[in-house]
């Protein structure tokens, strides 16, 4: 009974409701996209790498170690010497070990030199090695794997040409040893869909005829003389490492932190990325304060909109009270309501939320590389949405007993 | 010099000294937080505790009086029994394999070394980071000595995924430890924990 007369009272103003609903749905959306952007981006962070145990680089600082090795965000201050990396390796402790050499580039990618161990002990998302979408690993020592947005990017497929570039923004290419694009990678939603993959030597023998950062004019050592060199590497970026058991990475860890050779630091990937993560909290939680304060603005514009609504229908609540109903089938109409206005609002911002999603999904993972699931609301989400219908109902509550109160004298009285 | 490297960590240091001359680096050192590694593989969880000398006895000074020895063996007895320090939940049916706990002195040990003037029968053969000998150099040393303890542990749990919440009555027990830095490794990764004398318990339950 009571739930039809909200209802007509509704449509009765179409326009306000319409105007308030669309206020919280737009907070709503906002406040659940923040909070899918903000579990996104940290779900694929922490998905980025498994299963190694320790991240090796030249001694800065953990999270920066992270960011160059792992995201190709930020540069390495120093190199870890060929001499350090395999002392390393003959450590009993170590498994495996996967050298990376950073530094060139290709259009706006990075490549990424190192080992077929890389495909072999890489693991994401809880343990998914990776896969080839198309070809094969490296074989030649100009072969070349890409990931599967800069094939995408770019419109490469195996067998094209592809020429490295040196440095990360300069002009000066690699043009007399073009490699060959021998295989292209699954889609993995890491940065290793942003990467050119070559092998170690293959970093070697494209800088041979370099010398201080620059080519040595009118030279250059033909490929087949290249194949035949030795091509060992003098240094690498950094080194992932798997330890045979949990119980010696730390004593790896300390070992090669205190190691007197060369100033070397070994992370744990997942302390690293806690810690960076500590770092972006702040950030994150303030914008989850500021969405929060637009889903209470919108509320507060409800209450604002149910006030000056009263004095319209003063009228309406005496009649209704002369007719016999009691100050709280009043108030209980003016709740239900607000109520229904909030689980509108609330309905229609989860709407726009799947909406925006589903136009923003490809446009994010393409200029972030974030990848934002379209999966049914969790049940976080749906608690979401019961608090701002609640929170709808106890904002209410202050028009509703000014209603209750007024309700009878109000409307019965002629006034001047 | 790089086969020494491989050797053990008493080794490795014995390097370090030996180096002394072209290779200076020391460890971080904060009074106040020590820092404690877990490492879970099957049934074995291993336990490697460093706390500077401060959180323990109260001074990092080479013991000079027999209270400050006195003092000093006593945090060793205490350190050396871990289900004192530590309350592992009874349902991960955990039983203590080894406990050993010793002193390491930072900083003076080049000082001792390069001399090699401090006599004895126990002096240069061990290379101890005990307390021995120091006192011979008190004077020099003091001010760059940071002392800190060590300690391991290696339990045998029958279930450790079972060890949910481990209680911390270290801090009961040292009055001057105000924090622990855990790191905990098991083959599905690594994560961080602190550990306060405020709330001194460490959640392992989502580890599992």
């Amino acid at each position: 009974m009571i739930l039809r007369l909200a209802l007509a009272s509704l449509a009765a103003r179409a326009l306000t409701v319409a105007m308030t609903t669309l206020a919280i749905a737009l907070s709503v959306a906002l406040f659940l996209g923040v909070e899918k952007v903000r579990t996104g981006a940290k779900a694929s962070f922490a998905d980025t790498i498994s299963g190694t145990d320790l991240i090796v680089g030249a001694r800065s600082g953990s999270v920066q170690l992270l960011l160059y090795s792992v995201f190709r965000i930020g540069n390495a201050t120093n190199n870890v010497t060929w001499e350090s990396y395999l002392d390393i390796a003959a450590r009993p402790e170590v498994e495996w070990i996967v050298p990376i050499s950073l530094g060139d580039s290709h259009r706006q990618f990075r490549v990424m030199g190192t080992t077929e161990a890389f495909f072999e002990r890489y693991r994401y998302r809880q343990g998914r090695s990776l896969e080839m979408a198309e070809g094969e690993g490296l074989g030649d020592l100009f072969d070349a794997v890409v990931g599967a947005e800069v094939a995408a990017t770019l419109g490469y497929s195996v067998d094209d040409p592809i020429v490295v570039s040196h440095g990360l923004a300069s002009f000066t290419d690699h043009d007399d040893h073009p490699f060959r694009i021998a295989g292209v990678l699954e889609r993995t939603g890491t940065p290793v869909d942003r990467t050119v993959i070559v092998s170690l030597e293959a970093i070697e023998a494209i800088h041979v005829d370099w010398r201080g950062g620059a080519q040595i004019p009118g030279r250059s050592t033909p490929a087949e003389t290249l194949r035949g060199m030795d091509l060992t590497p003098g240094a690498v970026t950094a080194a992932l490492v798997g330890v045979e058991s949990p119980l010696q990475t730390f004593a790896l860890q300390r070992a090669i932190n205190e190691y007197p050779e060369e100033p070397l630091l070994a992370v744990l990937p997942g302390v690293a990325l806690q810690e960076l993560w500590a770092i972006v909290g702040v950030a994150e939680t303030a914008l989850l304060g500021v969405s929060a304060m637009v889903v209470v603005t919108a509320l507060i514009g409800m209450m604002a909109t149910l006030f000056s609504s009263l004095n319209e229908r003063r009228r309406e609540m005496a009649i209704f009270r002369a007719m016999g109903a009691r100050p709280l089938t009043i108030l209980a109409l003016l709740v239900l309501e607000a109520m229904l206005t909030a689980a509108l609002g609330a309905g229609l911002g989860l709407g726009l939320l799947y909406a925006g999603l589903l136009v923003a999904q490809p446009l994010v993972d393409a200029a972030f590389g974030l990848w934002l699931p379209i999966e049914p609301p969790a049940l976080r989400e749906l608690w979401v949405l019961l608090a701002v219908v609640a929170a709808g109902a106890i904002v209410s509550l202050l028009p509703a007993i000014r209603a209750y109160k007024l309700s009878l004298a109000d409307g019965m009285m002629v006034r001047t | 010099m790089k086969s020494t490297l491989a050797l053990t960590a008493a080794a490795a240091l014995l390097a370090t000294t030996a180096l002394a001359e072209d290779t200076r680096q020391l460890d971080a050192h904060e009074h106040g937080t020590g820092a404690l590694d877990i490492a879970i593989d099957g049934t074995t969880v291993a336990m490697e505790l460093r706390v500077p000398g401060a959180d323990i006895v109260g001074f990092e000074h080479a013991a000079e009086s027999d209270e400050d020895r006195a003092a000093i063996a006593e945090a060793l007895t205490t350190l050396s029994t871990p289900t004192d320090l530590f309350g592992l939940s009874d349902a991960a049916g955990c039983t203590v394999e080894a406990a050993t706990a010793d002193l390491e002195t930072e900083g003076a040990e080049d000082h001792d070394h390069d001399h090699g003037d401090h006599t004895e029968e126990h002096g240069h053969d061990d290379h101890g980071h005990d307390d021995h000998g120091h006192e011979d150099h008190a004077e020099e040393a003091e001010g760059a000595t940071h002392s800190e303890f060590h300690a391991e542990y290696t339990h045998d749990c029958t279930a450790p995924e079972e060890l949910g919440t481990i209680t911390f009555a270290y801090f009961d027990l040292f009055e001057g430890a105000q924090e622990l830095e855990v790191q905990v490794v098991t083959g599905d990764g690594a994560q961080a924990f602190e550990v306060t004398r405020d709330a001194p318990t460490l959640d392992l339950g989502g580890l599992f």
